[in-house]
């Protein structure tokens, strides 16, 4: 029923919940994430709730290069949260390891090799205004016919 | 009674009422000053490797041939955005932020330069550094399947039983060598100076 | 009668309170909370065993790396360090700029400590304002290096970039607005009735303890610990008459006071030095020898130490790093959480003494 379909992508896309996991960062992208919390570039505006709880979230933000006590956790996280649901990688860390890439490093980057990734946003760290662009370009893209898709 | 006035006195400030009527989040622009990714410029690249050597990041920036060009490419899931290429190119082909203007005005530049050092006791004079330096194939193109070499012009050749160094200041510290070595006899160090011209009075 | 059960709860890694994750599991005995115990380790990424056989380009950017809320710190006491190891010489405008950059560094940091207690608290407002206040305070420390957070602005020898006369103006002149709007803050943190029933008395430890257990930086400094401060001895500071600021009574709100009135100072030692900033060239040049060196700096968690053995080209050989959270988190989970009267306690406590999470395992 597209009418359906439509109403649950308008909700969708206007609401979300977000939830972030830490698995091993410098703290610089934690950071810049709060930033946009500040009122300066205020987030929630958008209809975008920040929060730390894996039960209630729509969106997951992997932060950080994934180190060997995450390896086995963060697949536990990413499975209790319901459905519908989506992760977001934030910082250079996720992606590639940034500086701690090296021959002799403890980490096991990148974190697709663990759960589906869906968009990234590259920087070390980026920029309040980077993530915010990203996720305001991205939030009426990744739930729209959700239900369609899966099928 | 005392926390009415507060609240009262709190709430009638100017700076307050301002805020409250005409409250705006900023607009999501990145100012001008900001080190973002390099982006080129239009002037010509001439392939001398500086920003790929100095680059902090494993594999932020690559210098590669398009057609008849080198042109450096940026990765932006690598590259940490601290400017150090921008500021080691001495053609001025990268860009980012103000970092040219500053970098033009106060006269400040970083010097790099490469040494070689072979350890003698792990070294067995295989001859794969020396076939394998870009700079030895580009001096001499007759030059030996084992290393060997009549050119005196190369950086390093075999000779008498051992790796022997002749021209370090043509190393461009692309540290092939050491990574063809079997036993990590050979070690390129990369040396940085940051620099300060004084200026003329 | 009801028997009471006495569970062990772990405040696990992901929870609302904290950036980066860390287990504490409290032994508690009906509603009161005995004793705590620390589990770490989830974000050991070997950051000293990569730094091997590296030269200070690259090392540099590993070292801001280790903690991004301290990061411009980081970057100075490891220049630093190879700076003694090679005796190389820093000229007089380079210095200046140096603790310019790292006061208001830390003036940023300070801010999200106060930001993460007050945000434990419950206190939401208080904790938005502080958190928009570093938003001008991090954008001054764009105008002077670049970036906001990981600036690599200091090299052996001096500093990267110079500042405008102009850029100088516009910092002072923000400072100015800082100043203004953080003695207003303090003034609500001061006199709220509801925040001193969470922070007066609450989390205490007495000045033996402190220096038994090795504490640091204001956490030591709210305890009355006298001569902790390593910015008495840079010979920059001493240059601009800094002194250190104590409290005696150890509890959460000291601490937090503590924070609040070093703001105030690093604003005052930040206008010292760019009304005296002396001319000059900014970087003085130098080269990296072989050497052993151990140097301690300030980090605004407290005392930060580095061990460099280095080879003839000025490659790292064999490094050690000692940050100051390290003993802080120790302590905390020890000596100030004894006999809590809720967990709602052990959570602000905890938070109150300013643990890094990722600086304690680089």
């Amino acid at each position: 029923m597209s009418i359906l379909q439509d109403i649950k992508n308008a909700v969708r896309s206007r609401s979300i919940h977000v939830a972030y996991v830490d698995v091993g960062s410098c703290n610089g992208c934690d950071i810049e994430v709060l930033a946009c919390l500040a009122p300066r570039y205020d987030i929630e505006q958008y209809g975008i709730y920040v929060h730390n709880n894996p039960r209630e979230a729509d969106v997951l933000l992997v932060i950080g290069s994934v180190t060997p006590q995450w390896v086995d956790k963060l697949r536990d996280i990413w499975d209790k949260i319901p459905e519908p649901k989506v992760a977001v990688a934030i910082g250079n860390c996720p992606i590639s390891g940034c500086v701690y890439a090296r021959r002799d490093t403890l980490t096991n980057p990148p974190v697709e090799k663990y759960i589906p990734i869906a968009a990234q946003v590259p920087g070390c760290p980026p920029r309040p205004t980077e993530i915010l662009n990203a996720i305001l370009s991205v939030a009426p893209l990744i739930f729209k016919d959700y239900e369609e898709k899966q099928s | 009674m005392r926390s009415i006035i507060y609240y009262i006195r709190e709430f009638l400030r100017p700076e307050w009422l301002k805020n409250f009527f005409f409250a705006k989040t900023a607009p999501l622009v990145t100012p001008s000053y900001f080190k973002d990714y390099p982006a080129l410029t239009d002037k010509e690249c001439t392939g001398c490797f500086n920003c790929m050597m100095i680059c902090p990041a494993p594999g932020g920036i690559e210098v590669l041939r398009r057609k008849d060009q080198w042109i450096p490419e940026i990765y932006p899931g690598h590259c940490i955005r601290c400017g150090l290429c921008v500021e080691a190119c001495e053609e001025g082909v990268l860009t980012s932020g103000r970092i040219r203007e500053i970098t033009r005005r106060d006269k400040t530049a970083f010097r790099s330069w490469y040494h070689l050092e072979v350890d003698d006791a792990l070294c067995m004079r295989c001859g794969n550094c020396c076939v394998s330096c870009p700079i030895n194939k580009q001096e001499d193109p007759q030059l030996g399947s084992s290393g060997t070499s009549s050119s005196d012009e190369v950086i390093m050749r075999i000779e008498g039983g051992r790796v022997r160094i002749l021209h370090e200041e043509k190393c461009t510290g692309c540290k092939t060598c050491e990574t063809h070595c079997p036993n990590g006899a050979i070690r390129v160090a990369r040396m940085v100076e940051g620099v300060h011209e004084e200026v003329e009075a | 009668m009801k028997k009471t059960v006495d569970v062990s709860i772990p405040l696990g890694p992901v929870h609302p309170c904290w950036k980066e994750p860390v287990r504490l599991k409290c032994e508690t005995a009906g509603e009161r909370v005995l004793r705590t115990e620390l589990e770490l380790g989830y974000m050991k990424k070997g950051i000293e065993r990569i730094m091997r056989g590296r030269p200070w380009q690259e090392v540099m950017f590993l070292a801001e790396r280790v903690c991004g809320i301290c990061s411009v710190v980081h970057n100075m006491v490891f220049i630093e360090t190879m700076e003694e190891i090679s005796a190389i010489e820093v000229p007089p405008r380079a210095a200046y700029l140096r603790v310019v950059a790292n006061e208001i560094d830390r003036i940023a940091s300070h801010l999200i400590a106060n930001f993460s207690y007050c945000y434990t608290i419950e206190h939401e407002t208080l904790a938005m304002y502080l958190l928009n206040t570093r938003e001008t305070v991090l954008d001054n420390l764009e105008r002077l290096t670049g970036s906001r957070i990981n600036t690599a602005y200091m090299i052996p020898g001096g500093v990267r970039f110079d500042i405008l006369p102009e850029d100088a103006a516009t910092v002072l002149a923000d400072l100015v607005k800082v100043e203004d709007e953080m003695k207003r803050y303090v003034q609500m943190f001061e006199t709220g009735p509801l925040i001193a029933l969470r922070s007066r008395g609450i989390g205490v430890m007495s000045k033996e303890e402190a220096i038994r257990s090795h504490t640091v930086g204001p956490t030591a400094r709210a305890s009355g610990v006298p001569d902790c401060d390593l910015r008495l001895r840079h010979p920059t500071y001493q240059a601009l008459n800094f002194e250190q600021i104590t409290r005696t009574e150890g509890d959460n709100f000291a601490r937090v006071m503590v924070r609040f009135q070093e703001i105030f100072q690093s604003i005052d030692l930040v206008r010292k030095c760019l009304d005296t900033l002396p001319e000059g060239p900014i970087r003085g040049g130098g080269h990296c020898k072989a050497g052993e060196a151990a140097y301690s700096g300030e980090a605004p968690r407290g005392e930060l130490t580095y061990y460099i053995k280095t080879d003839e080209y000025g490659r790292v050989v064999d490094i050690a790093i000692r940050t100051p959270s390290i003993m802080n988190i120790e302590a905390c989970a020890h000596s100030m959480i004894k006999d809590a009267t809720s967990i709602a306690d052990v959570t602000s406590t905890f938070i109150s003494s300013d643990p890094c999470v990722a600086c304690n395992e680089r």
